[in-house]
């Protein structure tokens, strides 16, 4: 699904040699500060930040394709602080993302209120403003809502448990492993143990300055006893 | 008008040749002695002898005053050079596209205002209960149309040269046994052009709403060739009045001045869009008596290389007025837009309760936005706030929107409707 090769971050990251399979789930850790987030954020083409090596998205390269090219071929990446944008609804966005037809709203939009009841979002959540006067776990609850709502294969989820209480890890961690399918990849950036047990990752990667360490969820488990300098 | 009333005469225009002038020099020619003196003489003068009067002092004032400049406050930002150097074509050689109002047979409630002459469909034409009244240089009212006219007398000098245009100004009046007739079925205002030659075309025109009446206005001002509108509306006592105005670029350009006077306990709502020309300046004059309720909303997408400039004053005599001013303006590619709004709030103004609020986003480097809340408090006991600013595209929320699947131009749109929501 996902290739990196001799990929690195200018001032962030160098070395990384990953490969991230279709039908996986992958649970990525690392030290404060180390550039987890900007990985997530150079995968998905940020302008601001300066890549050299490869990166390969379903066998195409991804280095010269602008942001939403990369969107529109699967590419999901989930904020860890999503942007608010006053004056956009909730559904409004979807329906733009989406590009929906007449026809296609009624049925988009009942998806949308399915997915929010169950998030234990208010009823009104399809009118409010994006990531408009919500809480840290509302905004959380509403880029899983867009991950699902649009033709993801690949996504990608920064701390997607911060600001969430324990019924919103529950919910998180169901929708996450109903969604997950032989045909599509998870990869999430977290520290939180429950969310690591509950969505089971087939790996755990650990970024390091110059490298990527691997392994199975015993590794997580050996961080959590003796810290990151440990692996 | 004026092109029928002195025709031939203005400016010594060679029969059969193309002549162009500027504003500058239409303005210099009506503020002549000649002119001046030529008023005495018209059709109306012996017959309407307060037009004469108040025409004529408009003259004399408008050739002390001269046209505005960068210094008066009003037009601090805005870019007169340009204005003044626009290509005006004498109106002599011109063909005026009539048919372009023909549509108007298969509509209902709905009035075109184009230079001085008022067109109405059939259902505003007749005499009916209740139905609005037009005073126009066809339906003449002797004693009605004095007391209109004695009301023009303005300050501001753009205005002036509007109505030393537009020697005969029409009124429309809305009754006040009309009640809510035309706030339920909203009357269409349509100021067009009758050409795309690049002439100029003035109305001067006065909206009478009566005590108790509530009128809605869904105003669409069409420039394909120059266009200086001064309207001036009456709110008497307990009306209200909603203007929905939509300006659209078609290839003119337009100086508009509107004259809100609001008597004790009336309501005026402006709702507008712009989209600029090359030279747009939209003015609004706001005079409040007491228990007014005033609120202004503006949200202009400023199209590539276009001009926009606005003044909003609003003057506060009386007491127990409310006021809300906010208005939002995107600019793209070198196009220039300025706010400048002013509140003068007088020592009787006690219980004032104003908000002034300009927002910009520019959307490129190269374009030119400025903004200046005047707020001139003379009493304490009011309420009071402005805000204005002036913004980039945030990169990050272009990011976000694009991580979502929106190019840039989709994603710029959609950052563009949302503030401006």
């Amino acid at each position: 699904m996902l290739k990196l090769e001799n990929y690195a971050i200018k001032d962030v990251v160098e070395g990384i040699n990953v490969t991230f399979d279709k039908g996986r789930t992958y649970v990525i850790m690392g030290a404060n500060g180390v550039g987890k987030s900007t990985l997530l954020h150079s995968i998905m083409g940020k302008p601001s930040l300066e890549v050299t090596g490869s990166a390969k998205f379903l066998d195409q390269e991804l280095t010269e394709m602008e942001v939403d090219e990369r969107a529109n071929m699967g590419m999901f990446i989930g904020f860890q602080a999503p942007t608010s944008i006053p004056g956009l609804s909730n559904f409004q966005f979807i329906k733009q993302v989406k590009k929906l037809g007449v026809t296609e709203i009624k049925g988009n939009l009942d998806h949308f209120k399915d997915i929010s009841s169950k998030l234990k979002l208010p009823d009104d959540w399809d009118k409010r403003n994006l990531n408009t006067d919500a809480s840290g776990g509302e905004k959380k609850k509403n880029e899983l809502i867009q991950m699902l709502m649009m033709d993801t294969k690949l996504a990608m989820l920064d701390e997607p448990d911060s600001g969430l209480d324990v019924d919103g890890i529950k919910s998180l961690t169901t929708e996450l492993n109903d969604w997950r399918t032989n045909d599509n990849t998870l990869i999430v950036v977290t520290h939180y143990d429950k969310l690591i047990e509950g969505l089971n990752p087939d790996a755990i990667f650990v970024l390091k300055k110059d490298h990527m360490v691997g392994g199975d969820k015993t590794l997580a488990d050996k961080i959590f006893a003796e810290g990151f300098d440990s692996v | 008008m004026y092109k029928q009333l002195f025709g031939a005469a203005l400016l010594e225009s060679s029969p059969g040749a193309e002549n162009y002038f500027t504003l500058e020099q239409i303005a210099d020619y009506v503020s002549t002695d000649s002119y001046i003196d030529g008023v005495d003489f018209n059709y109306w003068s012996s017959k309407l002898p307060q037009y004469n009067k108040t025409y004529k002092n408009n003259l004399i004032d408008l050739k002390a005053q001269g046209l505005p400049t960068s210094k008066s406050e009003q037009y601090n930002f805005a870019n007169l050079r340009k204005l003044y150097n626009l290509e005006i074509l004498d109106a002599p050689d011109v063909q005026y596209d009539m048919e372009r109002f023909s549509y108007l047979a298969d509509k209902y409630k709905t009035i075109v205002l184009n230079d001085s002459r008022l067109i109405t469909t059939n259902d505003l034409g007749k005499k009916a209960p209740f139905n609005i009244q037009i005073l126009d240089s066809i339906h003449v009212n002797k004693n009605r149309m004095s007391e209109y006219i004695q009301l023009l007398n303005q300050e501001e000098n753009l205005s002036k040269l509007t109505y030393a245009l537009t020697p005969f100004p029409n009124v429309i009046v809305f009754p006040s046994g009309s009640k809510d007739t035309f706030k339920k079925t909203p009357i269409d205002i349509k100021y067009l052009n009758s050409t795309e030659d690049p002439v100029l075309d003035c109305n001067t025109t006065i909206f009478d709403i009566q005590y108790n009446a509530k009128v809605q206005l869904n105003e669409t001002v069409k420039t394909s060739a120059g266009q200086m509108n001064y309207s001036m509306y009456i709110l008497r006592e307990n009306a209200e009045l909603t203007i929905n105005r939509t300006s659209r670029d078609s290839g003119g350009w337009n100086i508009f001045d509107s004259v809100f006077i609001c008597h004790p306990g009336s309501k005026l709502t402006v709702n507008f869009t712009n989209t600029g020309s090359q030279y747009t300046q939209e003015n609004f004059y706001i005079k409040s008596s007491r228990k007014t309720e005033v609120s202004i909303n503006g949200k202009n997408n400023i199209f590539r290389g276009n001009n926009y400039h606005q003044y909003v004053h609003q003057k506060s005599d009386d007491s127990d007025n409310y006021s809300s001013i906010d208005i939002k303006n995107v600019g793209k590619e070198f196009a220039s837009t300025s706010f400048i709004g002013r509140y003068d709030v007088g020592a009787l103004s006690v219980n004032f309760d104003g908000s002034m609020n300009n927002e910009n986003l520019m959307l490129d480097k190269n374009v030119k936005m400025h903004t200046r809340p005047i707020l001139d408090i003379h009493t304490k006991e009011i309420k009071c706030q402005h805000g204005c600013t002036v913004s980039n595209v945030n990169d990050e929320h272009m990011y976000y929107l694009q991580t979502k699947g929106l190019n840039k131009t989709q994603a710029t749109d959609l950052l563009i409707e949302s503030f401006l929501c």
